[in-house]
């Protein structure tokens, strides 16, 4: 410490640890916070329809699409160290061609409609434009955390992406639900995915599981039949 | 005379303190930053605000660095006192230089 640059270094080299371990604490400080989740959601509409993957593709595929009602309790997710939380709803529905013995063990699933939902901490993050940020801020005004944006309520919400199977066939598959995820950002610490297990104050989400239902035959087809008849 | 110029520049930019200063500033350092960074942790948890205590964490190194980093004169308050050299004439002092080949250099 006999010179200002190994004073200055010495300092900084403090600070790097002080920031490390403050990190940390903030990192930890997360499992203190209760996560309880609760989601319900609900098939409204479901219709199989042929396409292309792409315009010059040769191969038609079949697409589900799919309508969906959320209603969905996030709050619980939202505290100081939360940047942002992703939530999706998925498809997911045995996979008949592979897995043991054929029988189906393995589980297709594919995202059908997806948000970012951001912490006022992180509005500047969101890619959204000049007027919907003004419109995102104002509604948190002087708020550092609000849970409110964690509540979802979707009704007859039409899925944001249309989804195949590699195989490219999906019409009347049986046993399809709609689960929902989320994913919670923090601005430091570990990104964490909906649990699995209970894990302390951390509970698994409340539902969240749709009923089980399945994709109906070709709507082509349907249409076809319906002239015939 | 440009000689002496550039050794008080030198000395000013390398800022050194005595001994007692260098034990003060490395206590001050320590303490410093750790109570910032307490600070920093425990108004952002109970206020839950993560600028906040991005902005006491930042703003208090700061201030340590202003207050650990420049010589001040509280650094400075027990110079080295050098005992005088030993039985040593004046116009033997004056003598004192380097020696080669019996003759004065420098």
């Amino acid at each position: 410490m006999h010179s200002t640059i190994v004073r200055g270094q010495n300092v900084f080299g403090f600070f790097t640890s002080v920031c490390f371990f403050v990190a940390a604490l903030i990192a930890a400080s997360d499992l203190l916070a209760p996560r309880t989740p609760k989601a319900t959601v609900s098939v409204k509409d479901v219709q199989v329809v042929r396409g292309r993957p792409h315009y010059y593709s040769t191969k038609k595929e079949e697409y589900a699409v799919i309508r969906f009602s959320l209603s969905a309790d996030l709050s619980s997710l939202f505290t100081w160290n939360t940047k942002q939380v992703f939530v999706y709803v998925s498809a997911s529905w045995p996979n008949s061609t592979l897995g043991e013995d054929g029988k189906g063990e393995l589980v297709n699933e594919a995202v059908i409609w997806d948000s970012i939902i951001t912490n006022p901490s992180a509005d500047h993050l969101q890619n959204i434009g000049p007027a919907a940020m003004k419109k995102l801020v104002k509604s948190s005004k002087g708020k550092k955390i609000d849970p409110s944006r964690g509540k979802l309520e979707l009704k007859n919400q039409k899925a944001k992406y249309q989804i195949t199977s590699p195989t490219g066939k999906l019409a009347e598959t049986d046993n399809v639900v709609l689960k929902v995820h989320y994913n919670v950002q923090p601005w430091v610490g570990v990104l964490t995915w909906t649990p699995q297990i209970e894990f302390g104050m951390w509970k698994k989400v409340k539902g969240g599981v749709s009923k089980v239902f399945k994709f109906p035959a070709l709507k082509a087809k349907k249409e076809a039949e319906k002239k015939k008849a | 005379m440009a000689d002496q110029l550039l050794e008080q520049v030198r000395e000013a930019a390398e800022g050194q303190i005595d001994f007692e200063g260098q034990k003060l500033a490395e206590l001050l350092a320590t303490i410093l930053l750790c109570t910032v960074g307490g600070i920093s942790f425990l108004y952002g948890y109970f206020l839950q605000d993560i600028k906040l205590a991005l902005y006491i964490g930042l703003g208090g190194t700061a201030l340590t660095l202003a207050l650990i980093v420049p010589p001040w004169p509280f650094f400075n308050t027990h110079p080295v006192r050098w005992l005088p050299v030993g039985g040593v004439e004046k116009q033997q002092q004056a003598m004192q230089g380097i020696m080669v080949d019996g003759q004065l250099v420098g």
